[in-house]
C-alpha cells in the first residue's frame, strides 16, 4: 500500500471512531434502568396472627414501562414485630407480570404486636428497593366488667393494731384473664383512704385472672396506682368461682384479711324505684356501727328511711331517720357517688346490675361498706304475708363486737308472730354459745318493705332487735346474676344496742331435703378469734355426697391468715383442706338444720399444719344455699355454702392448672 | 372519774354534754330545768321534721337484752388494790382479752381490760406490785365474777379502757379521742 492511501484508510478509520464516539455522545439514548415501586399494601395493619387484608405489589419499570419476568425479592424483618408469606417464611420471591406488577402471597402478621416495620421488596442489580409499611396490632380480645367489695382487718397501716377496712370497686377482666382497667376504693378511716377520694378512686392498671376452670377456684391480682394498699399496690384476692358471674373472695396477700364477693356486672339500664341497703363499718370515733334502710331512687335523688345502731354513739340505735340524697351519673365502671344523706359524707356506688348496688363509705374518718338491692314490682306492696318461712345469716363486722347468728323460722302473718330455732355465738361479751336454741318472737312490715324482727329476749342470747328491708323476691341476693334460685328475702341489720350490732340477708327457705344438699359446692367464711389479729378468712370448693345416707363434706380452700391462727406463720394458705359429716337434726324436714359439733367437727387443715377442729351448724335453704356457722367459745365464723353452676365460660380457665400458687409468707 | 354515789349526774352529763368536758356536776335543780329545755326543743324538732314514710319500726329506742356484758354504769364502782398479775392473755376459764388479777382488801379481783386494754398506744402500763385504782362493774359470767374494768388509775395517769357503754376502747378510738375528732357524717 502506497503512503497515500495508507494514509486516506487512517483518515476514514478516524473518522469512523469519531463518529461513532464523539457522535454518539452527542446524539444517542442509552437503555433506561429498572426501578421498582411500592405500588399497593402499604401502609397497612393487621391484628397478631392474622393475614393483612391486601397483598404486597411492587412495579417493576424500565423507561416508564413495566418490565416483565423481573424477579422481585419481598422481604420482613427476621425477629420482633413481623410476619410471614404463605410458605411460612419471612422472604418470598415473585416475578413481575407483563405489567411489571409482582404481587406477593397473603403475609400474615406474626404473634408479636409492633410496628410500623418495612417489608422490602428488591430486584438483583437494582440499587433502589421498595419499602411496605406495615403495623401488627394486639388481638381485639372481649372483656367483662366484675364488680367486687370486701371488708375485714387490714395488717398495712398497723398503726394501733390492726384497722377495720372496706375495699369496694370495679375490674375489666379478658378472656385470656387479664385485668385489662378498673377502679377501686380502699377505706380504712384511719389514715388510709384512697387518695383521690371523695373524688377519684384508685386506678387498676393491670393484674392477672388465674383460675382453674375445674374447681373454679384461683387468684386475682390487681395493679393499682396505690402504693399503700395490698403489697406495694399489688392487692391479690383469693377467688372461689359459684358460677361464670359470682365469686366468693378474700384478700390474700398477708397484708389484710377480709370476705366478699366478685359479681358480674350488667352496666346496661338505669337505676330506680324502691331499694334496701344495709352498711357496716366504723363510726368517726371508730367504734362498730351498722346501718339499715329502704329509699326509693328516682333522677338522681334518694330519698327513704334508715336505722342505726352505733356504739360509738351517745344513744343507739336510732331507728326510722327519713334521709335524702343525691346521686352521680354513674361512670363507665358504674361507679357513681351519694351525697347528702346524713350517713356518711360521700357514699361511692358500684352497680352490678339494675338491681343490685355496692356501696362505700369513702369518707376519711369513717368507714363502711354493704350493698342496695332493688325491690321490683314489690316495692310499695310488700306486708306480712310477704315474709314466709325463712333462714337468716348475720354478724358482726370485725370491728364489731365479734358474734354471728343463725336460724330458720317459719311466720304466722295474721298475727305477725314467727317460731323456730337459731344458733348464736358471742365470743367477746360472755354470752358464749346459744345452740339449737328455740325462737319465737313479732314482726312487722310495712309497704315499703321497711320492718322489723324482734326475738323474744333470752331465746337467742342477746340477739333480739333485727331491722328488715325486704328485696324484690325475684332477686338472689348472695348472687345477683342468679335469677332462678335463692330468690328474695331481705337485707338486715342487728339493732341491740351497745350489746350487738351486724349485718346480714334472710332468704326464703324453699327445700330442706337433705338428698338436695349434694354435689359441688363453693363455700366461704369470716372467723373472728381471740388472737391479737383476730380474722381469718377463707374461701373453698369440694363435694358433698352421702354414701351409705352419710352426707360427706371434703373440700380445698384458700385460708387467709395474717394473724397465724393455724400452725405456721403463712399468712396465705393454699390447699387447705375441709372435711366433716353434717348430721340433720331430727326434725331436719322442718328446720333445715345440721350439726358438725363436738364428735363430728368440721376439720381444717392448712398445708404442713395439723387438723383444727370447728363445731359448725348448717341451715339449709335449698339445696343450692345454705349458711354455716362456727359457735366456738373463742371463736366464730358465717358464711355461705352455694351449690357451682357452670364453670365453662370463666375468664382464664386456660391458665388453668398450669398455676399452683406457692404460700406467701406473713408480711 | 366516776365514783360510787354520783351514777346519776354522770349519767345526766352524757346526755346533756356528750362532748363536753367540763367535770362541773349540776344540781338537780339544774338537771331538771336543763331536761325540760331539751324535751320543749325536741318536742319543737319533732313537730318540724319531715314526714316519715309508712313504717312499720318504731322510732322508740330499742332496748337489746341484757347480757352478761351489759354494761350499766350506775352500777359503777371503784375499787383500789395491787396488780399481782398481767396478762394479756386470758387463763383458761377466763373470758377473752387482757385481765389483771388485783389483790383488794375483799380479796382477789379479777379485772377484765378486753381486747385492747394492753395494746397499742395509750394502753395501760402497768405492772405486778403497782398499786392501783379500777372504775368498773362487777359482773357474774358464767359462773365466775369478773370486774369488767372501764377506767385504770396507775402512776398518776387514767386510762380509758371501755366507754360508758361498756364497750371496749380500741387504739384507734384512743387516738380518734385524743384527736377530739370533729366527726364528718357518720
Amino acid at each position: 500500500m502506497n503512503r497515500k492511501a495508507h494514509a486516506s484508510i487512517l483518515a476514514l478509520i478516524f473518522v469512523a471512531l469519531i463518529f461513532l464516539t464523539g457522535c454518539g455522545s452527542l446524539s444517542s439514548t442509552p437503555a433506561p434502568t429498572e426501578t421498582i415501586t411500592a405500588t399497593s399494601g402499604t401502609p397497612q395493619s393487621a391484628t397478631v396472627g392474622t393475614a393483612f387484608a391486601a397483598p404486597l405489589v411492587a412495579t417493576v419499570t424500565q423507561g416508564g414501562s413495566g418490565v416483565s419476568g423481573v424477579v422481585v425479592t419481598f422481604t420482613a424483618p427476621a425477629t420482633g414485630a413481623s410476619g410471614t408469606f404463605a410458605g411460612g417464611t419471612n422472604t418470598e420471591t415473585d416475578t413481575t407480570n407483563a405489567s411489571g406488577v409482582a404481587t406477593s402471597s397473603a403475609f400474615t402478621a406474626d404473634a408479636i404486636v409492633g410496628g410500623p416495620y418495612t417489608v422490602a421488596a428488591t430486584v438483583a442489580n437494582v440499587s433502589t428497593l421498595a419499602n411496605f409499611s406495615l403495623t401488627n396490632t394486639a388481638a381485639v380480645v372481649s372483656s367483662s366488667n366484675y364488680s367486687f367489695y370486701l371488708s375485714g382487718l387490714a395488717a398495712i397501716n398497723d398503726v394501733e393494731g390492726p384497722n377495720f377496712y372496706a375495699l369496694a370497686g370495679s375490674v375489666a377482666i379478658d378472656v385470656n384473664g387479664n385485668v385489662v382497667s378498673g377502679e377501686q376504693d380502699y377505706n380504712d378511716a384511719f389514715g388510709n383512704t384512697s387518695p383521690g377520694e371523695p373524688t377519684t378512686a384508685d386506678v387498676i392498671t393491670g393484674g392477672t385472672l388465674t383460675v382453674s376452670g375445674t374447681t373454679g377456684q384461683g387468684t386475682l391480682t390487681l395493679t393499682t396506682n396505690n402504693p399503700k394498699v395490698g403489697v406495694g399496690g399489688v392487692e391479690t384476692l383469693g377467688v372461689q368461682f359459684v358460677n361464670n358471674n359470682h365469686a366468693l373472695i378474700v384478700q390474700f396477700d398477708g397484708s389484710a384479711t377480709s370476705s366478699g364477693s366478685l359479681d358480674l356486672q350488667n352496666l346496661t339500664g338505669t337505676h330506680s324505684g324502691g331499694f334496701a341497703f344495709t352498711l357496716a363499718g366504723v363510726d368517726p370515733r371508730y367504734y362498730s356501727v351498722v346501718y339499715g334502710g329502704v329509699f326509693s331512687l328516682s333522677s338522681g335523688t334518694v330519698s327513704g328511711v334508715y336505722d342505726v345502731d352505733d356504739f360509738g354513739a351517745e344513744v343507739t340505735p336510732i331507728l326510722g331517720t327519713a334521709f335524702t340524697g343525691t346521686t352521680s351519673e354513674p361512670d363507665s365502671y358504674g361507679r357513681g357517688t351519694v351525697t347528702g344523706t346524713g350517713i356518711a359524707g360521700t357514699l361511692v356506688y358500684y352497680n352490678v346490675g339494675p338491681e343490685a348496688i355496692r356501696l362505700i363509705d369513702v369518707d376519711t374518718t369513717d368507714s363502711a361498706v354493704g350493698s342496695a338491692f332493688g325491690q321490683g314490682t314489690s316495692a310499695g306492696k310488700f306486708s306480712a304475708t310477704s315474709l314466709g318461712t325463712s333462714v337468716f345469716g348475720v354478724a358482726s363486722n370485725s370491728f364489731g363486737d365479734n358474734y354471728a347468728e343463725a336460724g330458720q323460722f317459719t311466720t304466722t302473718p295474721a298475727s305477725g308472730t314467727f317460731s323456730g330455732i337459731g344458733d348464736d355465738d358471742e365470743i367477746l361479751d360472755g354470752v358464749g354459745v346459744v345452740s339449737g336454741s328455740t325462737i319465737s318472737g313479732t314482726y312487722s312490715i310495712a309497704s315499703n318493705g321497711y320492718g322489723n324482727l324482734t326475738i323474744a329476749i333470752g331465746d337467742l342470747g342477746s340477739v333480739s332487735v333485727l331491722g328488715l328491708y325486704l328485696t324484690d323476691p325475684t332477686l338472689n341476693l348472695n348472687d345477683p346474676n342468679n335469677t332462678t334460685s335463692g330468690l328474695g328475702g331481705a337485707l338486715v341489720a342487728d339493732l341491740d344496742g351497745y350489746t350487738l350490732n351486724g349485718t346480714g340477708v334472710l332468704t326464703p327457705q324453699t327445700d330442706t331435703n337433705t338428698v338436695d344438699f349434694t354435689g359441688n359446692y363453693a363455700f366461704g367464711a369470716q372467723q373472728y378469734n381471740y388472737d391479737d389479729f383476730w380474722e381469718f378468712d377463707f374461701v373453698g370448693q369440694g363435694s358433698v355426697s352421702s354414701p351409705d345416707g352419710v352426707l360427706t363434706l371434703t373440700g380445698t380452700g384458700l385460708v387467709s391468715d395474717p394473724g397465724s391462727f393455724f400452725t405456721g406463720d403463712i399468712a396465705a394458705n393454699t390447699g387447705a383442706t375441709f372435711s366433716g359429716t353434717p348430721l340433720p337434726d331430727s326434725n331436719e324436714n322442718s328446720t333445715g338444720r345440721y350439726t358438725l359439733l363436738s364428735t363430728n367437727p368440721l376439720a381444717v387443715t392448712v398445708v404442713g399444719g395439723s387438723p383444727v377442729d370447728f363445731n359448725v351448724v348448717i341451715y339449709q335453704v335449698s339445696g343450692g344455699q345454705l349458711f354455716w356457722l362456727e359457735e366456738d367459745s373463742s371463736s366464730v365464723f358465717l358464711g355461705p355454702l352455694e351449690q357451682q353452676g357452670s364453670l365453662t365460660g370463666l375468664p382464664a380457665a386456660k391458665r388453668a392448672a398450669a398455676k399452683s400458687a406457692k404460700p406467701k409468707q406473713k408480711q | 372519774m366516776c365514783r360510787r354515789g354520783e351514777p346519776f349526774l354522770v349519767t345526766i352529763r352524757k346526755v346533756f354534754r356528750p362532748n363536753g368536758n367540763s367535770e362541773s356536776k349540776l344540781n338537780m335543780g339544774q338537771v331538771m330545768k336543763r331536761l325540760f329545755a331539751w324535751l320543749c326543743g325536741l318536742a319543737l324538732l319533732s313537730l318540724t321534721s319531715p314526714q316519715l314514710p309508712v313504717q312499720a319500726q318504731t322510732a322508740a329506742v330499742a332496748t337489746g337484752t341484757a347480757g352478761p356484758f351489759s354494761y350499766d354504769v350506775t352500777q359503777e364502782v371503784t375499787l383500789n388494790g395491787t396488780v399481782s398479775s398481767v396478762l394479756t392473755k386470758p387463763a383458761a376459764g377466763m373470758i377473752m382479752g387482757s385481765h389483771l388479777l388485783l389483790a383488794t382488801i375483799s380479796g382477789p379481783v379479777d379485772a377484765s381490760l378486753g381486747r385492747f386494754g394492753l395494746r397499742g398506744k395509750g394502753a395501760v402500763s402497768v405492772a405486778a406490785g403497782e398499786q392501783i385504782e379500777v372504775t368498773g362493774v362487777m359482773k357474774t359470767i358464767k359462773n365466775q365474777q369478773v370486774f369488767l374494768a372501764r377506767t385504770v388509775k396507775a402512776g398518776g395517769q387514767v386510762y380509758t379502757i371501755r366507754n360508758e357503754h361498756g364497750f371496749p376502747v380500741s387504739p384507734q378510738a384512743r387516738e380518734r379521742a385524743s384527736q377530739k375528732t370533729a366527726g364528718e357524717g357518720l
